[in-house]
């Protein structure tokens, strides 16, 4: 399909629905599939790609050709939507969790919310536990503890530079472990 | 890219959902970067200011450079000097020039420019264009009116007064280009608002086109690349029209634009434009040999 991306570009610009159809059946496979490891969850995956496509769709005219494949520009496109949509659901998650602790007798929402915010959930977990210490206790502060950077650096006994750097460190690293799969494929 | 990744099954009802939400967001055809709409009388204004600064930089040699059919430039000048006259006959009613050959009609007025010099040529020329639009724009408020006819019959075609009007746009870029060719400079590109009108009016005088050749029945997706291009689904004969599943034989050709707009002025071979082709090759060149047979030359 390579050779082809060109010609497909054009005819997207040029609002040939038949080009969307064939970009979709040739590489939607990845894009889902990219998004799927990042989120770990298939209706957000299923969100991304609807995002991606329509994306292509309205802007064929941010792609080029010139640059590389159009598999890779969806698949990147695809990541960082994904990565955006992770960090949105990693704050939704603190917020989640300050909430509970400072009401505990709530009763909790409806079933299928829960089962989705806790797949989503455990999936940001288990990569913030992959951090180094000093990184993850500052995310933890942060975002699950809803401390200030300043609030942070002083729990910690850390300056607050040293608070700031380590927790732009963590969302780097943080992204890169969870899509790191997808990011050596492409 | 893993192969578990391009193997990755999609969830059922993805596509559906995605191509939805899509053609939801931008219609089918709708180019990007979009064109800004310009009326006809626009189109013709535009084609008309490009063609005369053309003439106004070609020298005294250069208008007397054989250009096309054994007319030299200031004789093309002419022959297009006449198709305005007889423009301003049909929209005053007239109905001799309705099926009037289009170079016959109009040799009179290109071989009496031998006499003239290039600026009286070019003036009487611009004058004439700019009496089309004249009483081309009396005529569409005329038509907003319903005070007249809304068809306009000239050299054998019949059309609304926003496609003739279209159609003397191509014309003057045809020639423009013959006149480059001619003296030796690169040859021109409408506006994307003009082409796009062009490339518009092609595509919906196709069926037209296909039918005098009789060609048999065949829905045509049509994709024309490049600014001012778009996408139209075309009916050739019984044909729907759709370029959904119906059982009717379908195409698709993909061609550029300008190209496409050349091919229609048969200004260059289907074997030239190097469309790409979905279906029977054959009846497509079938269909790209009658757009061929649009050109009034």
């Amino acid at each position: 399909m390579e050779g082809s991306d060109a010609l497909l570009a054009a005819r997207l610009a040029a609002g040939d629905d038949r080009a969307l159809a064939e970009v979709f059946d040739q590489l939607a496979p990845s894009v889902y599939g990219g998004a799927l490891r990042v989120l770990g969850n298939g209706s957000a995956a299923q969100d991304v790609v609807q995002d991606v496509f329509v994306e292509l769709w309205r802007h064929p005219d941010r792609y080029d050709p010139a640059v590389g494949s159009l598999r890779t520009y969806l698949v990147v496109l695809a990541r960082h939507r994904a990565v955006d949509l992770l960090r949105s659901e990693l704050r939704r998650v603190a917020r989640q969790e300050r909430h509970y602790r400072l009401t505990p007798a709530e009763p909790p929402g409806t079933a299928s919310d829960d089962v989705m915010a806790a797949e989503t959930a455990s999936v940001v977990r288990a990569a913030v536990q992959l951090l180094p210490d000093g990184q993850r206790r500052v995310v933890e502060l942060a975002y699950f503890e809803g401390l200030t950077c300043r609030e942070v650096a002083s729990a910690m006994g850390i300056p607050e530079g040293t608070a700031k750097s380590r927790l732009r460190l963590a969302m780097a690293k943080l992204e890169t472990v969870l899509d790191r799969q997808l990011l050596e494929s492409t | 890219m893993s192969t578990t990744d391009r193997d990755q099954v999609l969830p059922m009802g993805l596509r559906e959902r995605v191509m939805a939400a899509s053609l939801l967001a931008r219609t089918v055809g709708q180019p990007v970067p979009a064109v800004p709409e310009i009326s006809a009388d626009e189109a013709f204004a535009r084609a008309a200011d490009a063609f005369y600064r053309l003439l106004s930089t070609l020298s005294e040699q250069g208008w007397k450079t054989e250009a096309l059919r054994g007319l030299d430039v200031q004789g093309l000048v002419g022959h297009l000097t006449g198709v305005e006259h007889d423009t301003h006959r049909a929209l005053a009613g007239d109905a001799a020039v309705a099926d009037a050959e289009h170079v016959e009609s109009t040799q009179g007025s290109a071989v009496r420019q031998a006499a003239r010099s290039p600026a009286q040529t070019l003036d009487e020329w611009r004058s004439a264009a700019d009496h089309t639009l004249e009483l081309a724009r009396v005529a569409d408020g005329d038509l907003a009116a319903g005070g007249c006819d809304d068809r306009i019959a000239v050299h054998g075609i019949r059309l609304p007064l926003g496609d003739l009007l279209v159609v003397r746009a191509f014309e003057l870029w045809v020639h423009d280009n013959d006149i480059r060719r001619a003296v030796g400079l690169p040859p021109s590109v409408p506006d994307p608002p003009v082409l796009r009108l062009m490339s518009d009016l092609a595509a919906r005088m196709l069926p037209y086109a296909a039918a005098r050749m009789g060609l048999h029945p065949v829905d045509v997706h049509l994709v024309l690349t490049g600014p001012g291009g778009g996408t139209w689904d075309v009916a050739i004969g019984q044909g729907t029209g759709s370029h959904e599943a119906t059982g009717q034989d379908s195409l698709a050709i993909v061609a550029d634009a300008v190209g496409f707009c050349r091919l229609a002025a048969n200004r260059v071979t289907p074997a030239e434009l190097g469309p790409h082709i979905t279906g029977d090759e054959d009846r497509a060149a079938g269909v790209l040999t009658a757009a061929a047979t649009l050109a009034l030359d």
